[in-house]
Order: C-alpha cells, then structure tokens, then sequence
C-alpha cells in the first residue's frame, strides 16, 4: 500500500507531465490551427457572398486565400460610415477600436457585387457568429452564414442549414420609405400575401429563442453598418 | 510462430464482435448516435477514439503498479483527458473542417464509459502489450457500430455514401424521398437497435 506522501508526488508529477506534454503539442501546433481558423473565416465570407466551391477549384487553404484575394477587397470603416484608408481588418482589436467595423465587398470584374458584414449576438445557448451579405443596391440581403454557434441540433442549430438562410436571398431589410426594419425569422411560415412579408422569413420551429436572438443582433449589425449603406443606396439610385 | 499468440489475438478480435461494447454491452451509446449522421465523420471519430484508447490503455497499464489504489480513478481520467485533448488539438490543426463537424463530441470521448471501463477492468491488471490490443480491439468494435450505423443513416438519411450520390437522380424524378428521420437522433436509436437484434440472433446470446 502506498502512503499519502507517495500519493501527493505521484499526483503531482503525473500532472506536470501531462500538462508539459499538452502545451507543448499546443503550442508546436497553434500555427496551423490559427491559419485554419483565418482560412475559415475567409470561407464563409465567400460562401455568404454566393461564391460555390467546384470540382476543379475544391475549397482548400490555398484555393480560398487565392479566391479570396482576387475578388473580395476588406475595408475598415468608421462609424458614421466613412472608410479608414489605412487600416485592414486583421489590424483592428475589437475591444479597443469599438467604432471601427470590417467590411468586405465583392468585385469581380471591376464590378462591386455585393457586400458581406459580420453579425454576432446571442442565440439560446451562447453567442452565435456569422456574416450576412448585401446586394449592391444596399437594401437587400444576398445571403447569411455561421461559422460559429452552440445551438440546440436539430432545432437553433437548423440556422446553419441551406433550407434556412436561402430564405434570407432578395429579401429587403429596408422598408418603402428607406428606414431600416431589419429581416424577421418569424413563427411559422410566411404569409407571402402579408405586406410585412418584405422582410419576414420562416421561422425555425422549436427554436423562438433562436430566431428571436438572431433577429435582433442582425438588426443591430445592419444598424451599425447603415450609414455606410445609406451612402450606397443613393449612389445606387442616382 | 503468428504475428499475435492466441491469446492477444483473441484479446483484439473478442470486442469486434462476441463482446461487442456497444451493441453487447450497450456502452458509449450518446456519442454513437451523435456522430453517425455522415460515415466521414463517424470515420474520424473512431480513428479518434483508436487513438485515445489504445494510447491511454498502454500508459494506464505502464503506470498500474505505481498509480496509488486511492486515486487510480482520478489518475486514469488524467491520462484519458489528456489524450483526448492531444487528439483534438491534432485534429483541428490538421483536420479542420472535420473537427468542427465533430464539434464537442470529440472532447467528449473523455466521458465515454468504454474507455474509463477498460482502463478500470483491463490495462489495471494487464501488461501494456495486452492492454494496447485490448484498446485496439474495443475501439475497432466501437468503430465498427459506429461506421455501420453511418452507412444506413447517410444511406438512408442522405442518399450517399461517404458523401458520394448513390440513389440515382432518376429516383428522385419517380418521387423517392430521403428519409428525413434518419438524419435526427431516433434514427440513430432504430438503427442500432436493429443492428443489436441481428447480432444477437446472429451471434446466439444467451440472455441472462
């Protein structure tokens, strides 16, 4: 039988083993992990801005870096909507610059297709992150995706789903008389002879919470982002 | 003289199906129904449970004459944890995408019961060499349930195999659906019942 003595070094010893062996695998990898991690945010800024992996261009680490520099250009702006010429998006700390916010616009051709912003706020379980992307007309929505939620399978987590957010494609997030009202997940279905059904999708049954949460931080991201696309939308009108 | 005396190879081969932990000893059931929705993740996910197991086996058994009676369990845990952890960090450096899929399932193989009991009723009493395959054995028969439960769900659920199409596009022009149950959780649950019974008819268990 071993004493306590014994017990307390073995424990100890054991622990600083594995803890030695965790940070040192953790620390000889954080490397690619975070370029993983970099490479996936830049994935789901092109898939909310309607870009498709293919058969011949797969979506590896390389494929979306070199997509992703050729037709997507990142913007910082301010919050009265002006761009900041001299800063990127990765320079930005979100805790310290609280008034500044990544853009990032879609051109191909010299043509501006569309814009994608970052959304995040609370759903049932946790914080849930994604980006939402807008025509050029800067009124209506093109596409929304996450890249990070703890929702409930099956039920908040149908939010990833295509059957949800190809919803979200033409729908107007501005009202007639260019205020902005945001797009509501709603219960049920929508009516599409409703003169609200402008900017309602069909709501995620089981998951008000949800969809509650997501309307709301949507609406607030597309808030901070308005004066930059009030400016879009007369350039796009006149 | 065969690579593996009867013994060790009986200690491999036992778990894959006479001794089955899943569909016989009904063990690790919640992660075998989370992760079967897609065979690719099923896949990963005993290629995971592979590694913790027979790793953590082997160095459970290393340690079994100086890990103190008193705190073995908690011991035990320290080494599962962290070879789970280990695994994980792997995955997400050099698997990305699949990891995400996995999500916290793959953190989760700490509080699978199989892996705890074979520490606990194996690699305690056993050699490294024996303890090793005893891993090796209950992680590939936890793999097995685990991939054939995948197969009939993606099949069934999803109309393709390891993500290739195989229902033809002309059935789905007759009015063939895919079985939206099988991608949920119950689906998971009929399958492996299913696969239970055919064992045992099968295998012949005597029912205690």
């Amino acid at each position: 039988m071993h004493d306590n003595r014994y017990t307390i070094i073995f424990t100890t010893l054991i622990t600083m083993v594995l803890a030695f062996v965790l940070s040192s695998v953790y620390s000889s990898l954080e490397e690619i992990t975070e370029a993983n991690v970099r490479a996936d945010i830049k994935k789901n800024i092109l898939t909310s801005l309607g870009f498709k992996p293919s058969e011949e261009m797969p979506w590896s680490r390389e494929n979306v870096e070199a997509i992703f520099n050729e037709s997507v250009q990142s913007f910082v702006i301010d919050d009265l909507g002006k761009i900041i010429n001299d800063k990127l998006p990765e320079d930005i700390d979100p805790k310290l610059n609280v008034n500044l916010f990544p853009l990032y616009r879609k051109v191909v051709d010299g043509k501006i297709e569309g814009y994608a912003i970052p959304i995040s706020g609370k759903g049932l379980w946790g914080t849930m992150y994604g980006y939402f992307s807008i025509e050029p007309d800067g009124a209506t929505a093109k596409g929304i995706t996450f890249y990070k939620h703890i929702e409930t399978p099956g039920l908040g987590a149908e939010v990833d789903k295509p059957w949800f957010q190809q919803n979200y494609v033409g729908k107007k997030f501005i009202d007639k008389n260019g205020q902005l009202v945001g797009i509501q997940a709603i219960k049920g279905k929508v009516d599409d002879s409703s003169s609200e059904s402008y900017h309602q999708v069909d709501g995620i049954s089981g998951a008000t919470m949800t969809s509650k949460g997501l309307n709301n931080f949507l609406l607030k991201g597309l808030t901070i982002y308005n004066p930059y696309f009030e400016q879009v939308r007369k350039e796009s009108k006149g | 003289m065969s690579l593996l005396s009867k013994q060790s190879k009986n200690t491999v081969v036992d778990p894959l199906m006479a001794n089955n932990p899943i569909s016989l000893q009904v063990l690790g059931i919640c992660s075998a129904l989370a992760v079967t929705v897609k065979m690719d993740t099923a896949v990963v996910m005993t290629l995971a449970v592979i590694a913790v197991l027979s790793i953590s086996n082997t160095v459970i058994s290393l340690l079994r004459k100086m890990i103190p009676a008193k705190v073995r369990i908690i011991v035990q845990l320290s080494v599962i944890a962290s070879m789970v952890i280990l695994t994980d960090l792997i995955l997400q450096a050099y698997m990305y995408d699949i990891s995400k899929q996995l999500t916290v399932f793959v953190s989760l193989i700490i509080t699978n019961c199989i892996i705890m009991g074979r520490a606990e009723a194996f690699a305690m009493q056993n050699g490294p060499w024996r303890s090793f395959l005893d891993g090796l054995g209950n992680a590939l028969g936890y793999g097995l349930i685990l991939i054939g439960v995948a197969f009939f769900r993606e099949l069934l659920g999803s109309g393709t195999i390891y993500g290739f199409q195989v229902v033809p596009d002309s059935f789905y022009a007759a009015g063939y659906e895919n079985m939206g149950l099988m991608t949920l959780s119950p689906g998971a649950f009929i399958i492996l019942g299913l696969i239970v019974w055919a064992q045992r008819i099968i295998g012949k268990v005597e029912q205690e």
